[in-house]
């Protein structure tokens, strides 16, 4: 476009001629725009129009524009809409009227228009578009009752353009009209006794205004009533006032809603007065908290009775009823307190909070309030002075107890931990004592190197006894399978238990094994012997069994009696043979205080090998020592005296074992026989007595040539000890004395045992009674 | 509502209660002169006995208790009774007629009661506990009549109340428990009819008392 103002001629040209006309106005229409008046307006012409611009540069045209003036004919929307509605018979019908567009000429009259009509309803987005003709009328059917439809017509000249939409109009559609429905009475309640009130549920509208009324007649009378007062109780309410209100009658009440197209009544609703009375909640609750006698704090709950009910005449009689719980608690506790109006609390918990609430109702038939508010209660805790200085002193008590623990755990926790697991004995060789290396005892060393107590050699054969039968039954003894010259030794077989390191004094193991074994058929029996083999020589073999006492009760207990030198064998089956004190005995005549006089340990039969050396040693002991015995008399006593065993013993756990000194046999003195515990500083073993020393100092008795009977020394020990052969005896001071597992065994046999199966010796747990 | 056994028990002590009422008259050695607070204690007690009895006799009797519907034209013998119907009425008639009322009516329930104990004996339409309950409630209503007289009589020797009405009471009930009507009740009007009736005279001597002694847990 050119700056300027540039006018741009518009020419038009007629049907098919030639000549080129200018627009007539260019300034009626307003700008771009030209106006054909009349005098150039010819319905039947064609008109070509073309618009050219120009400017300094050039000029350009539009292209030719044919028009046709008939059919750009587009006339006004027309006007004046109006809508009715028309309900009968259920059907609603609108009814549409409208003018034809205004126009300033009159001969529009003559023009005839054809109309169109479009109407939706107001929610909606689609139009429905009827034809309507050329009528300025029109009449829709299928409407939706309670609907607000929008409508709009226009209009059209024959070939024209339609006209805009005219001006929207709206109309509702009624709902259908209905008379109501029924009404409902909810209730009726009376607060006090006094009065009452009735609430009804209005009926649903038809759309139509509704009015609700109440009727209502007495017991007895005809007289039919209205509703004194709609207002004071509230919407769709129906308040009586005490002069309106009569007990011990029955009221009937109905509500009726009427409206534009009918009426309608609700069911009957019989009232009693007395009976529907819910009073209001308790007011004025308050709480006090009190102290008892013992000073444990209670609390008082005083509350009044609603202040509309009418108490003191005696007329309204209320029941309290309370309900608590615990502020995180989920159940209520419900107490039912009576016509009284405080309750003493006595169970709560100081320190809590808690939730309290009240309600009430008539004495008779009636109706419980609301709850009251919810009260909140809290105790105060009441820390006393002596509490806190009870809980002090056993804080502080219990701390010292735990420092003590743990200090006896740090003292004594090597020797807890090797009670609870314990060391694994290094292999034993054959032959080599450790200990006589570490004692340097060379002469020991040498003799023990030498031939004469190891290895064991055919001198020795004499003094071995080939055989060591440890019977595992009773009324058997140990018994040797050869007949060596009566110097058989009876070897307790024990097993241990597999954790003693407590000496198997009081092994619980023993206990119940040797039960085991006791009841056992001799079948198992063999499984447990345990039997050793010499190497040498083939003297036999021991067998050892474990004897049964004579006893069935005996065994278990005779089972303490029998390791009294408890060994700790690394395998937890392994049998021990307890040492017979007279086999030590016999080892000490050998002048082996060297010797290793450890305990016998035969273990099972995996652990053979390790126990010859010992088992050799020991026979040699043995041997002497039982000729010695074979020498004297019955009333011989032998001193033995054990070497006290080191703690390195392979065959020992060195730290639970008890360490029995035997000291030498002495001829000169009495002979004793003398068994030591020796205890092991920290250790605690049940078996030992502390500090003591056991020690047996006697051989009582040799009962049938083959039974040495030793008893504890008189002497070292409180409790005199009776030396009859035999039997009774020593029992029951050894008993005293000794503590339940000890595992010495010396005592007199028992009466019971009395095998002469050819043991030699007894088996100590004969003695069982004894040690008891 | 208390539970039967424990009401009949309570019934039992207050028969107890009241005999021995009837056996210590003031004055007597050894038994302490009753006042006539306590008096009234026991024979509201005893009427509100009397009552929760009727209350479950109708529960049962009319199981579904949505407000007594259907049957409002139930006619009692007792209507005909001039009786006090709210509070402001009892408490403004006299004392004496008040109490007298109160006699009255229970006067005018003996007969019916002893009809209906025996009228029920033959009818198997109550259950087995309302039938003993049936029958314990004729009992009570003569102990607690017998009851309220003394309470009279005691009011009248203390000048609480004049002397003058008490020949009128007996022969009003006598004549209205005679009638009719009173036998020809059914069952169901008869046991609402007595509720009724039972509840009003426990709140007229609630009301009486308190009008006495205003000042005993009123």
């Amino acid at each position: 476009m050119g700056d300027s103002l540039t006018i741009i001629p518009l020419f038009y040209s007629k049907d098919s001629e030639e000549k080129m006309y200018e627009c007539p106005d260019y300034l009626t229409s307003g700008p771009n725009s030209c106006y054909f008046d009349k005098n150039h307006t010819n319905p039947w012409t064609t008109y070509i129009i073309t618009v050219t611009a120009t400017n300094e540069i050039g000029s350009n045209s539009s292209d030719p524009q044919h028009v046709d003036v008939t059919s750009i004919v587009q006339p006004d929307a027309p006007v004046n809409l109006s809508l009715e509605t028309n309900i009968s018979a259920n059907l609603s019908y609108l009814w549409a009227k409208w003018s034809p567009p205004p126009l300033a000429d009159a001969s529009s009259n003559l023009h005839v228009y054809h109309y169109e009509l479009r109407l939706k309803p107001e929610e909606k987005e689609e139009w429905e578009t009827v034809s309507v003709g050329m009528q300025t009328h029109y009449e829709v059917s299928s409407l939706k009752a309670g609907v607000k439809y929008i409508v709009q017509v226009r209009c059209m000249l024959d070939l024209g353009e339609w006209s805009e939409w005219s001006s929207e109009r709206s109309i509702q559609i009624p709902k259908e009209q209905l008379p109501p429905e029924k009404p409902i009475i909810i209730k009726c309640r009376s607060p006090e006794k006094e009065t009452f009130t009735c609430w009804w549920k209005p009926a649903s509208d038809g759309g139509l205004l509704t009015k609700h009324t109440l009727l209502y007649s007495k017991e007895g009378e005809e007289k039919v009533y209205e509703c004194p007062d709609y207002k004071t109780a509230g919407p769709n309410s129906c308040y009586f006032n005490k002069k309106h209100t009569s007990f011990w009658t029955i009221y009937n009440i109905t509500v009726r809603a009427t409206n534009e197209m009918g009426s309608n009544v609700s069911d009957p609703h019989y009232v009693d007065v007395t009976y529907i009375v819910q009073p209001d909640p308790p007011v004025n609750i308050t709480l006090e908290l009190k102290k008892s006698i013992k000073r444990k704090p209670y609390l008082v709950l005083t509350w009044s009775p609603p202040p509309l009910a009418d108490v003191r005449s005696g007329w309204l009689t209320l029941e309290y009823e309370l309900r608590l719980k615990p502020e995180e608690g989920e159940e209520w506790e419900t107490i039912f307190v009576g016509q009284q109006t405080q309750c003493k609390m006595f169970s709560l918990n100081p320190g809590k909070r808690y939730i309290v609430q009240i309600h009430c109702k008539p004495d008779h038939h009636g109706l419980w309030s609301e709850w009251s508010p919810e009260m909140y209660i809290e105790i105060p805790t009441d820390f006393r002075v002596k509490d806190m200085v009870v809980w002090i002193i056993v804080g502080v008590l219990s701390s010292l107890i735990c420092l003590i623990m743990s200090w006896i755990m740090i003292m004594k926790g090597y020797r807890m931990m090797a009670f609870i697991l314990p060391p694994v004995p290094g292999p034993k060789i054959k032959g080599i004592d450790t200990h006589l290396l570490e004692t340097g005892k060379s002469e020991e060393l040498l003799s023990a190197l030498g031939c004469h107590g190891f290895p064991p050699t055919s001198d020795c054969e004499e003094l071995l006894i080939e055989y060591l039968e440890v019977e595992d039954s009773e009324d058997q003894q140990l018994m040797p399978s050869h007949d060596t010259p009566s110097k058989n030794t009876k070897i307790m077989l024990k097993e241990t238990d597999s954790d003693s390191g407590r000496g198997s004094c009081d092994s619980p193991s023993l206990l119940p094994v040797k039960c085991r074994e006791s009841r056992s058929l001799p079948s198992a029996l063999q499984t447990q012997d345990v039997r050793a083999k010499e190497k040498k020589g083939g003297k036999g073999s021991w067998d050892t069994r474990c004897m049964a006492s004579e006893q069935k009760t005996l065994p278990c207990e005779s089972i303490k009696t029998c390791t009294w030198l408890a060994a700790q064998l690394p395998s937890n089956q392994a049998a021990m043979f307890a040492y017979h004190s007279t086999v030590e005995a016999f080892k000490i005549t050998l002048n082996t205080t060297n010797v290793n006089n450890s305990p016998v340990l035969v273990g099972n039969e995996e652990n053979r090998q390790s126990l010859y050396p010992i088992a050799e040693t020991v026979y040699d002991d043995v041997e002497k020592v039982s000729e010695m015995e074979y020498s004297k008399t019955d009333q011989t006593t032998v001193q033995v005296r054990q070497n006290e065993h080191s703690n390195k013993s392979p065959f020992l756990n060195p730290k639970l074992m008890d360490y029995v000194e035997v000291h030498k046999v002495r001829q000169d003195e009495e002979p004793t026989l003398l068994l030591k515990h020796k205890e092991n500083s920290g250790k605690t073993k049940k078996c030992t007595v502390p500090g003591t020393s056991k020690e047996y100092t006697k051989v009582s008795t040799v009962v049938d040539h083959h039974i040495l009977v030793l008893l504890p020394d008189q002497r070292s020990q409180n409790t005199p000890v009776s030396q009859e052969p035999v039997a009774e005896t020593s029992q029951n001071p050894q008993q005293s004395q000794a503590e339940k597992n000890t595992s010495y065994s010396t005592t007199a046999p028992s009466d019971s045992r009395r095998d002469t199966s050819g043991s030699d010796y007894m088996d100590p747990s004969s003695f069982m009674p004894s040690f008891k | 509502p208390r539970p039967d056994a424990a009401a009949f028990s309570a019934e039992a002590v207050a028969a107890l209660a009241l005999l021995w009422l009837l056996v210590c008259a003031p004055g007597d050695a050894g038994c302490h002169p009753l006042t006539v607070a306590d008096l009234f204690d026991r024979v509201i007690r005893h009427s509100g006995r009397i009552h929760s009895l009727s209350t479950a006799l109708y529960e049962k009797h009319f199981p579904s208790r949505d407000n007594e519907l259907g049957r409002p034209a139930r006619k009692c013998h007792t209507s005909g009774m001039l009786t006090p119907n709210g509070k402001e009425y009892a408490q403004k008639i006299p004392r004496e007629e008040l109490t007298q009322v109160i006699l009255k009516l229970l006067q005018a329930w003996k007969e019916p009661l002893s009809h209906f104990n025996q009228h029920i004996e033959h009818h198997q339409e109550l259950p087995d506990d309302s039938l003993s309950k049936a029958k314990q409630i004729s009992n009570m209503v003569h102990e607690l009549k017998t009851g309220v007289e003394k309470v009279t009589e005691k009011m009248q020797s203390m000048g609480i109340i004049s002397n003058s009405l008490n020949g009128m009471a007996s022969s009003e009930g006598t004549g209205l428990s005679i009638s009719n009507e009173a036998n020809m009740m059914s069952d169901s009007d008869f046991i609402h009819c007595f509720r009724r009736d039972s509840n009003k005279v426990q709140s007229y001597l609630k009301i009486l008392k308190c009008r006495i002694m205003p000042e005993n847990s009123c």
